[in-house]
């Protein structure tokens, strides 16, 4: 063996340790690396970044140490209690409810909803517009019918109506009942760089050589269309966010037990709250708003990442 | 018997349409050609782009959906996707493609590329798949540090030698080099061709030589097929195709290699112009009413074309004139 080796190369073992870290010097920068380096050129997108692990982190902590059930017992003496009285440093509702411990636990569930909405939908919608692309024929058609009829679906009014129709649902049933209807953007998406993707040589390389459809499709062309699902991943976090809280504020996302960022905020359902009792939603609406431009900004980055034209980044 | 015989190969691609996604038309990119290429030989596939060579390499190597059609590798028909896979089609049979860049995944290294059809056809142990892809990178002349590398880090021609590498990693029968060179520079693609032309002696290969260009098929092949429209129009060997076209078309793709002697310029230029017009004057002698090739008829042993009979008759006559 090591005889036949010399033979046919003049390089040795400690030879190929060394060209293999030099090959990884000079590799393709991976999607991740090439982001990375875009958000240390962007400070104001390091920020954004550093902003929302940091909150992330803080409210999924906090919330441990907060009893919600006890939270959410109404409390008369405690109504509408301004921000700095009795212990409450963000005042409470007309519950008498601690508005500051409600924003912890509400940003928890409306954040954990989304990143599961995302994990969940994201995952699908991938897997199904890889499948559909790389199959054209009549995988693809059928497949795509499916897809057309999800999108012909009033998809607002079918969450409400099965949110209405479940007696006892949570935050999980709720998410399920979500990713339902959010995995369409993504599969299209992916379905139409992976249509492009599969005519190129390599795939039919692939397929000469004997390799397997879902090894070529999870192998070989997924690892080429690792930007765009990092980018699409990104957006649609930033999206569901704003799909939980906006059914909270209309009544039909969480219980009314379960805080979340979209029920503090329908406290300015009532005009006195409005004018008088503005801290029962305020900082409610501000982080979200702060929460989605970060998402979204940091977006906008990994989006320029991956499109090498636009990069402020060195490239390596 | 033949290494690979084809038969009336069709491949129509079907034009969709409507809600229901009927067929409403097809393209008929290869429409009822023949040939058979023997163990050891370059079979020449010569035609003009869009005349349906890509799809036919394709066809033969089995990425292909043919539309009718038999193509027989040992006794068995592989267009049916049970016969490849119990004879282990490609382990036997691979394909060379055109554009070397698009052909090598980016995010692969070098060895993961050319391990890949070992790794899937036959049971190497690490060390042994190493050495036999560090062999491979030998034989096509690339230093044994290409290993760890990635395609973008390489140039056109080195990117091809690669493509190559891939595949004769299985040692097979029979490879399809769809116009192999055509992206290259002129001196590369003498360089390229030539260790193509090494490999074939030296492992006894066929190939299946596909390319748009008459003048590098000169240097590579005993018979020639020429391909017109999905269809063949002349068929010979070598001495066939370049002293005797009988064919307008190979008349037409045989003006067309350029002329590298600057003295002959103007002659050249003239029997291009005369074959042109020859060629606009007298389309519907050489093709039929809907503008399709005729059946070949067969003019001597090695030589047919796709002519009426008394019309290939008549040039063979004219043909044996001017020589006189
Ligand atoms: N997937 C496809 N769908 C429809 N038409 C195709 C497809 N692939 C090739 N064609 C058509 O078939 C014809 C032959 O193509 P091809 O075999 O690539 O020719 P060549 O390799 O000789 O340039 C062309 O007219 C092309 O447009
Ligand atoms: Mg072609």
């Amino acid at each position: 063996m090591e005889e036949n080796l010399n033979k046919h190369s003049n390089i040795s073992a400690a030879d190929l340790d060394r060209l293999t870290k030099e090959a990884n010097e000079e590799a393709t920068p991976s999607s991740a690396k090439i982001i990375w380096n875009e958000f240390k050129a962007d400070k104001p997108a390091m920020a954004a970044l550093i902003i929302i692990i940091a909150f992330i982190i803080f409210v999924m902590i906090a919330s441990l140490f907060i009893d919600t059930p006890k939270m959410m017992e109404t409390n008369i003496l405690n109504y509408n209690a301004a921000p700095g009285s009795n212990g409450f440093l963000l005042g409470a509702d007309t519950g008498g409810r601690s508005v500051g411990q409600q924003l912890i636990v509400g940003a928890r569930n409306s954040i954990g909803i989304a990143i599961g909405l995302t994990i969940i939908s994201s995952t699908f919608g991938i897997c199904w517009g890889l499948i559909s692309g790389y199959f054209n024929g009549y995988i693809d058609w059928g497949m795509q019918r499916v897809y057309d009829f999800m999108m012909m679906l009033p998809m607002t009014m079918m969450i409400i109506v099965l949110v209405t129709i479940i007696k006892n649902y949570n935050a999980v049933t709720l998410t399920l009942i979500f990713s339902i209807f959010y995995w369409e953007g993504t599969s299209r998406l992916i379905r139409s760089r992976t249509l492009s993707e599969s005519e190129k040589d390599y795939v039919a390389a692939s397929k000469t050589s004997g390799t397997g459809s879902f090894k070529i499709i999870f192998h070989e062309i997924m690892p080429n269309i690792s930007s765009l699902i990092i980018v699409d991943t990104t957006l649609s976090f930033a999206e569901n966010i704003g799909v939980e809280t906006g059914l909270s504020y209309l009544g039909f996302g969480l219980p009314l037990q379960t805080p979340s960022l979209g029920t503090l905020i329908a406290n300015a359902n009532d005009p006195n709250n409005i004018t008088q009792y503005w801290w029962t939603w305020l900082p409610a609406a501000l982080l979200i708003i702060v929460l989605c431009l970060s998402i979204s900004y940091v977006g906008q980055v990994v989006r320029r990442a991956a499109d090498a034209s636009q990069r402020h980044g060195a490239a390596d | 018997m033949s290494l690979v015989e084809i038969k009336d190969l069709k491949v129509h691609y079907p034009i969709r349409s409507g809600f229901w996604n009927r067929v409403t038309d097809s393209v008929k990119a290869v429409d009822g050609i023949s040939f058979n290429i023997e163990a050891g030989e370059t079979y020449g596939l010569v035609g003009e782009s869009g005349s349906g060579k890509s799809t036919t390499g394709k066809s033969v190597v089995g990425l292909e959906k043919v539309t009718s059609s038999s193509i027989m590798y040992k006794g068995k028909d592989i267009t049916k996707k049970a016969n490849r896979k119990s004879l282990d089609y490609n382990h036997d049979v691979q394909m060379i493609f055109q554009d070397s860049l698009s052909s090598l995944n980016p995010r692969k290294r070098i060895e993961d590329i050319i391990a890949e059809p070992l790794r899937n056809f036959e049971n190497l142990s690490k060390d042994e798949e190493k050495l036999r892809v560090l062999q491979l990178l030998d034989i096509v002349g690339l230093d044994a540090d290409a290993l760890y590398k990635y395609p973008h880090q390489f140039s056109g021609g080195q990117r091809q030698r690669i493509g190559v590498a891939r595949a004769v990693a299985t040692n097979p029968k029979l490879i399809i080099a769809d116009e192999p060179v055509s992206a290259l520079d002129l001196s590369v693609q003498a360089q390229v061709l030539n260790f193509m032309k090494k490999i074939q002696r030296e492992f006894g290969i066929s190939y299946l030589f596909i390319s748009h260009d008459l003048g590098v098929v000169r240097h590579m092949c005993n018979n020639i097929a020429i391909m017109n429209r999905g269809r063949l129009v002349e068929i010979g060997t070598r001495d066939d195709i370049y002293n005797h076209p009988l064919h307008i078309y190979t008349k037409r793709l045989l003006a067309a290699i350029p002329e590298t002697n600057v003295n002959d310029r103007a002659k050249h230029r003239a029997n291009r112009l005369a074959v042109e017009e020859v060629y606009r004057e007298q389309q519907d002698k050489y093709y039929d009413d809907e503008g399709k090739a005729y059946p070949l008829v067969q003019i001597s042993p090695t030589h047919s074309v796709a002519l009426p009979e008394d019309v290939a008759k008549e040039l063979i006559l004219k043909e044996g004139e001017v020589q006189a």
